[in-house]
């Protein structure tokens, strides 16, 4: 069975393996080990609720084959975009350039610099192996997230964001980055996306100038890609769409990568939640297949299974469900509709 | 050759030499009404009948032999007071990571209206037939006598705005890769417009935020603060008189803004006052006449609403006095014992 849980330590190699096979990087995951192995402290002590991390908690989920203990996927939430530094994109705006004496109205669209997304939940580091790629466990993966922000909104923003890949060119080069953050520090994409991995993301931010980006100054190729998802991450783009996510204003410093946008209760694995008390039962026949967790944060449990419902708020699990669940007779669980 | 205030009789002069304008002379729009409304400013600044400050004054260089009006030059007492006058100033950005080895200086515009208030001469043209014989400069020179005589009319610093560079087809380069993006017309449309409403609503158009220069095309940025080949002289000549770039270009040719504070300006320092002696027309030798032009003095009337100014050979200059022939000190509408305002038309060589 597939399960969805908090990363540990002991997955760090199984992770690493995933992060680099994901060589389309089309995910924030980290390559690195050494940074790796401090989202993943910094996972645990958020899932176990350490204060001295409060507002700022990063959590890594991971989607594990209980057979094998390998990793297969990976989905993360910073509780708080920029985890306590500023959060940098372009928001997307117009200009109206106007004279009344030749009656002339130009739009003009411009990149402002903005920190307006600091602060809300994120959604980030989502991959998963390609062999799962377009099957049900990457909803999995993916949705696992909304049943915890969905159970315990207490713990994040009412909004949460998404940023999207944007778009590369075949041997890697990113055309936005190419007319505009290049300019700025005579280096690649990939050189670029290297620090910000290593270092933060802020930090490379910061060293961007600040002023407003006429995009009719941007080369054409650059033009044609802001606020456009990279076509591997169309998929998931569209997944989040059906959820409820839009696509904002906001573009992607270094590659121009749109960000999606929802308020959590507006999504409809979150308004579709459901919470009943477990009945284990042998034979669970039949039945829909749903997205189901515990009630728990520290040890949450996220799988695909079969319901089978009870009398009032009773509903029938199978044994091996409740096991990968980790939860008991009478204890809660939460779903929601594949 | 003599030069003096603009009046209604040079209307079909002035027409003439519109026509005969290149693209990027914006201050002399090939348009008769607007012609007609800048003679009409110019007869108004002159009789002082409109408020020092928002006086625009025009010169003619006049063929006193054929009476025919050959050149113009012109004063702006102070810009940007009736609608808002724009440069671009070509300023620094600097990104700094000691960690990443990253130390990136990038020129970036920024749109301001710096010049405001400042005194611009302007409108500078000479018909090609007489681009010899220090016309140019005296054409050009003469203003800094009207400047040394009158300073209460003018601002402390003058400007002026040097044509950028552009092809023969009026391309330029600068606007090609800014303006255009935003204004969809060409350069010489805009140029035209610019001249004819003044550039102020064609600004309302431009981008308003700072411009990252590296955003522009490679051959943007070669031109930028750089002037058109046949500007080349007229810059040197400015330069040499004390005007200095300091990072102001136009908005709409990336041309430099060249300024001078009018009491710096070689041609107002070095000029002095003498009294008129008026002397017999000297006999025509040519000879004589080619090699006293290497050493030419302009003199003016020190009069704002008749102002005049001439060449004078260097010999003229006495120690007490100033010879001017008869017929000279009739176009210089003087007479003996007058004072004038005199200065070498070139710097003194060291």
């Amino acid at each position: 069975m597939l399960i969805v849980r908090p990363s540990t330590f002991s997955d760090l190699a199984s992770i690493e393996k995933l992060a680099n096979q994901n060589s389309a990087k089309i995910s924030s995951l980290p390559q690195q080990r050494d940074k790796l192995s401090e989202q993943i402290d910094i996972s645990t002590r958020s899932f176990a609720g350490d204060e001295s991390l409060a507002g700022v908690e990063q959590y890594l989920l991971v989607l594990e084959d209980s057979e094998s203990g390998g990793v297969l996927g990976t989905a993360g939430i910073d509780r708080c975009a920029g985890n306590g530094h500023p959060f940098y994109n372009y928001r997307q705006d117009e200009l109206i350039h106007s004279s009344h004496q030749l009656n002339v109205n130009n739009k003009v669209p411009v990149l402002y610099m903005s920190h307006e997304l600091t602060g809300k939940t994120l959604f980030r580091s989502l991959t998963i192996d390609s062999k799962y790629r377009g099957t049900e466990y990457f909803e999995l993966i993916s949705r696992a997230r909304l049943l915890l922000v969905g159970q315990f909104s207490e713990l994040f923003d009412d909004e949460i964001v998404i940023e999207i890949q944007g778009a590369l060119d075949d041997d890697g080069t990113c055309p936005f980055w190419d007319s505009v953050g290049r300019h700025f520090f005579d280096m690649d994409f990939a050189t670029a996306d290297y620090y910000s991995a290593i270092k933060s993301k802020t930090f490379i931010a910061e060293l961007m100038p600040s002023h407003p980006i006429y995009v009719p100054l941007l080369s054409e190729a650059a033009q044609a890609v802001v606020g456009k998802p990279h076509p591997l991450a169309e998929p998931n783009c569209q997944l989040l769409h059906r959820e409820g996510f839009r696509i904002g204003k906001y573009a992607d410093i270094f590659d121009g990568g749109p960000t999606l946008t929802a308020r959590v209760s507006d999504l409809n694995t979150v308004k579709s939640l459901q919470t009943k008390h477990v009945k284990v039962s042998e034979s669970t026949r039949g039945g829909v297949k749903y997205l189901i967790s515990n009630g728990s944060v520290s040890n949450f449990r996220c799988v695909i299974g079969q319901l089978t419902d009870g009398i009032g708020d009773v509903i029938r699990i199978s044994q091996a469900l409740a096991k990968a669940l980790n939860v008991s007779e009478r204890e809660n669980i939460t779903f929601a509709a594949l | 050759m003599i030069i003096r205030p603009i009046n209604k009789g040079d209307f079909d002069s002035l027409c003439y030499l519109a026509k005969n304008t290149g693209i990027g002379v914006t201050s002399l729009p090939d348009n008769p009404d607007l012609l007609q409304s800048k003679i009409d400013r110019a007869e108004e600044s002159f009789s002082k009948k409109i408020d020092s400050d928002h006086a625009k004054y025009m010169f003619v260089l006049e063929d006193t032999q054929t009476k025919k009006v050959v050149g113009l030059c012109g004063i702006e007492a102070r810009v940007g007071l009736e609608d808002v006058w724009y440069n671009y100033r070509i300023s620094t950005t600097v990104n700094a990571s000691t960690e990443l080895g990253v130390h990136k200086q990038t020129p970036t515009l920024y749109l301001t209206n710096d010049l405001t208030g400042c005194s611009e001469v302007c409108s500078l043209f000479l018909d090609a037939e007489y681009r010899k014989n220090s016309n140019g400069l005296l054409l050009s020179k003469s203003r800094f006598l009207f400047f040394a005589d009158f300073p209460d009319m003018f601002s402390e610093k003058v400007f002026a705005e040097m044509r950028g560079v552009s092809d023969d087809q009026g391309q330029s380069p600068f606007w090609d890769a800014l303006g255009k993006k935003f204004f969809t017309m060409d350069f010489s449309r805009a140029d035209y417009l610019s001249g004819a409403s003044g550039k102020s609503f064609i600004a309302e158009l431009m981008p308003k935020h700072p411009i990252y220069l590296p955003f522009l095309s490679d051959e943007a940025q070669a031109v930028v603060g750089k002037v058109h080949e046949n500007t080349i002289p007229a810059r040197a000549m400015l330069e040499s008189e004390g005007f200095n770039f300091n990072g102001f270009i136009d908005i709409f040719d990336g041309g430099p803004a060249i300024e001078a504070f009018v009491n710096n300006i070689r041609a107002v320092r070095e000029s002095f006052k003498r009294h008129a002696l008026v002397v017999k027309n000297p006999k025509e030798t040519d000879d004589d006449d080619r090699s006293k032009l290497k050493d030419l003095y302009l003199v003016s009337n020190r009069s704002f609403s008749n102002f005049r100014v001439a060449l004078v050979p260097a010999s003229s200059i006495r120690q007490d006095t100033i010879d001017i022939p008869a017929e000279l000190a009739e176009h210089l509408q003087i007479c003996s014992g007058d004072v004038l305002r005199a200065v070498s038309l070139r710097e003194a060589k060291r």
